[in-house]
């Protein structure tokens, strides 16, 4: 599932006028949606997941991300899809979602507003399974220099918990091709992920790991030990350069996680809750 | 006798699968962490403590290494559940059975999962020996010198990976190619061997409908029953496929009478009466009694897969019990032909008294109480899983026919072992 001529329509379409000022309105819809079991195994093993009829809870984002691409890469999009860098990312899965349902996947985007960088923007997913919504997943995107829309102003978003007191549950020794790997399987192929030389064009000195790769990696080392319902929230801070030797530090608490992976600069922390 | 019996709660397994099908992306450890959580959530065992998870595959690979243990720190168990890797070919779940069964009766454990897991999908390919002797030599040479001779040695017929067979070392014989021999040797007949695999079919079939899996095997994948059974199957259609082990005009062992290679895995729970009635769960049988016996298949004058043959007059001797006073036989069914020419040879006299030192032969079998919720023909037969099927199966049949029932377990296994046990109902 290549985004690929996505993406390289709406690299065109960032450099012509056009552009508008406002959100789309409209849902991105698709009914039915079977996952399919190939891919979601390539999921898992990118990921570090066990195989199973259950979808990690990070999946149903990779099977909304093509639905968050159609709707960038409208020419109406106020943001350019290039260069839009994912800073916060919340899922809230109320049940396990079995790989044989069949879904319903809708996406909207909504909150654009004024970053102190730029301007900032919430995608939007939501799963639902015979119309019961079963998973909803916000992705904030920033635009780094962007023209903010008039008269929003961003609120500062809460700092997630920071877990770097905690002793290292985890090396990871993460290979360069990561990038390429995971763009594979998530259909994420922007350039900066995929090799030095792309990432370069982009002013990324190498290629950089993709958040929810990273992100889907820290969820899997705590599988068995978290709820079917959960609230998975994190917070991407600096770039994951590729390859990276980086620390998985956890910390247990009331109702879950806190996480956080570092190497010399801090890349993500995350809170995993019960929900509901 | 110990002075207590390990209780047999219940079982899981997943569904088995024909190679390369439906479990053709799942590896080893995905297909036991399934099956575990599968086991956990049936008895409510989540973030429990277990005395132990005694569990193995056959074939693994290097990366597989505590695989028992990475399946429990991956599962709902709590993670201060302690687990070891066990083989012994076909029969590692039921030695893995025996293993975990032998701890409660001593006291050293109150609770424990036995079984295994083997995929031939995921099978384990290594490199070429001369590849990885370079290989070697080359990680620990210290200098430039040292490691451009070594470059130097490799050659391009190194590519050619090894890609593990179904083959004994000591023989180079495949395990359908010995059964053949066994199978000729005891004058076992094809027409035969047609019957027992469809009987075989038949009743995995019928236990399927009955709803008698129904609490013990957990759909994977999107697979809800063992994708190698043919409820139709039939011995006019069995007749007709050609023989694939033996040579010449009597070759009798086809595809149709012989397990396929197949995924998945089987797990059991047992504990003592006193832990399971503290977590309010049944007890379906107790663990009587187990033996394991090795033949001299390469030398000597015994079929590789005849074992058994000699496990379960030891057993019945010690048990005091004869080879008839049971209400079900689990015979595993590696081949038809297996199974046929280690029931023949308990009924032989002359086998009996020269090679089993007995006056009296062991004897017949009543037929009907013969794998009676069908077997590793029908099921297939992930090789490290089949133990795990077997006891899960028996325990419940035991449990349905009431107290003081009896069933006995045989399994073959490579390198001409063999282990067996007897259950008794609760």
């Amino acid at each position: 599932m290549s985004l690929a001529p996505l993406y390289a329509k709406a690299a065109v379409g960032a450099v012509l006028p056009g552009r508008g000022s406002e959100l789309p309105t409209d849902e991105v819809v698709r009914d039915d949606v079977l996952v399919d079991r190939g891919h979601l195994a390539d999921y898992a093993r990118v990921c570090g997941f066990a195989l199973s009829d259950t979808l990690p809870p990070t999946y149903p984002h990779v099977l909304g991300f093509a639905l968050h691409v159609e709707l960038m890469a409208r020419r109406s999009f106020p943001l350019a899809l290039p260069g839009l860098v994912h800073v916060r990312n919340r899922i809230v899965a109320t049940r396990a979602i079995d790989a044989g349902e069949l879904l319903r996947l809708a996406v909207h985007a909504e909150r654009f507003v004024a970053h102190p960088k730029g301007a900032q923007v919430d995608l939007v997913t939501a799963v639902a399974v015979e119309g019961d919504a079963v998973w909803t997943g916000r992705s904030t995107y920033l635009a780094r220099g962007a023209r903010p829309p008039a008269g929003a102003i961003a609120a500062t978003p809460d700092e997630l918990p920071d877990v770097s007191d905690e002793p290292a549950a985890a090396v990871w020794r993460v290979p360069a091709d990561t990038g390429r790997r995971y763009a594979a399987v998530s259909g994420d192929v922007n350039p900066i992920h995929l090799h030095p030389l792309s990432a370069k064009a982009f002013g990324f000195p190498t290629a950089i790991a993709h958040g929810m790769w990273t992100a889907g990696r820290a969820l899997a080392s705590l599988q068995g030990r978290t709820d079917d319902a959960i609230a998975y929230d994190v917070e991407f801070r600096k770039p994951l350069r590729l390859p990276s030797r980086v620390d998985l530090r956890t910390r247990a608490v009331d109702s879950g996680w806190d996480l956080g992976v570092a190497g010399r600069v801090e890349h993500l922390r995350g809170t995993i809750r019960r929900s509901g | 006798m110990p002075a207590r019996r390990a209780a047999v709660i219940g079982g899981n397994r997943i569904p088995f699968a024909r190679a390369n099908k439906r479990y053709a992306r799942a590896s080893n450890l995905d297909m036991l962490t399934a099956t575990l959580d599968g086991l956990v959530a049936r008895y409510g065992l989540s973030g429990e403590r277990l005395g132990e998870v005694v569990a193995g595959a056959v074939l693994k690979h290097s990366r597989d290494f505590n695989l028992t243990r990475e399946a429990v720190l991956g599962s709902k168990l709590s993670p201060a559940t302690p687990a070891y890797d066990i083989q012994q070919a076909c029969g590692t779940g039921l030695e893995a059975t025996i293993a975990v069964a032998n701890k409660i009766a001593l006291g050293q454990v109150e609770s424990g999962v036995a079984g295994g897991v083997d995929t031939a999908s995921d099978a384990p390919i290594a490199v070429n020996e001369d590849l990885r002797k370079v290989l070697v030599a080359l990680n620990s040479a210290r200098s430039l010198g040292d490691r451009v001779k070594l470059v130097g040695k490799l050659r391009p017929g190194q590519i050619v990976p090894e890609i593990p067979r179904n083959a004994e070392p000591r023989t180079g014989l495949s395990m359908g190619e010995h059964a053949a021999i066994t199978a000729k040797e005891w004058g076992i007949g094809r027409t035969e061997q047609d019957e027992l695999a469809a009987a075989s079919h038949r009743n995995l079939a019928a236990a399927y409908e009955r709803g008698f899996f129904d609490d013990l095997v957990t759909p994977y994948l999107g697979l809800t029953r063992d994708d190698n059974l043919r409820p139709d199957s039939n011995v006019e259609a069995l007749a007709k496929l050609k023989p694939v082990f033996g040579r010449g005009e009597d070759a009798t062992m086809t595809a149709g009478n012989s397990t396929p290679l197949t995924d998945g895995a089987a797990l059991v729970l047992l504990g003592s009466d006193e832990w399971a009635a503290a977590h309010r769960l049944p007890v379906l049988a107790h663990v009587v009694d187990a033996e394991t016996a090795a033949v001299d298949y390469v030398h000597g004058r015994d079929g590789l897969l005849t074992a058994p043959v000699f496990a379960v007059p030891r057993l019945l001797e010690r048990v005091g019990m004869s080879l008839q006073d049971f209400d079900f036989y689990e015979i595993h069914e590696a081949f038809a032909s297996t199974v046929l020419s280690t029931m023949k040879a308990w009924e032989d006299p002359a086998f009996a008294k020269e090679r089993l030192g007995l006056d009296v032969p062991p004897g017949a079998i009543d037929r009907s109480r013969l794998n009676v919720t069908g077997s590793s023909l029908a099921a297939g037969h992930p090789f490290a899983a089949t133990g795990g099927r077997i006891v899960a199966t028996l325990a419940k049949l035991l449990h349905e026919k009431g107290p003081g029932s009896r069933g006995l377990i045989s399994i073959c296994a490579a390198g001409g072992q063999g282990v067996v046990a007897i259950l008794e109902g609760a």
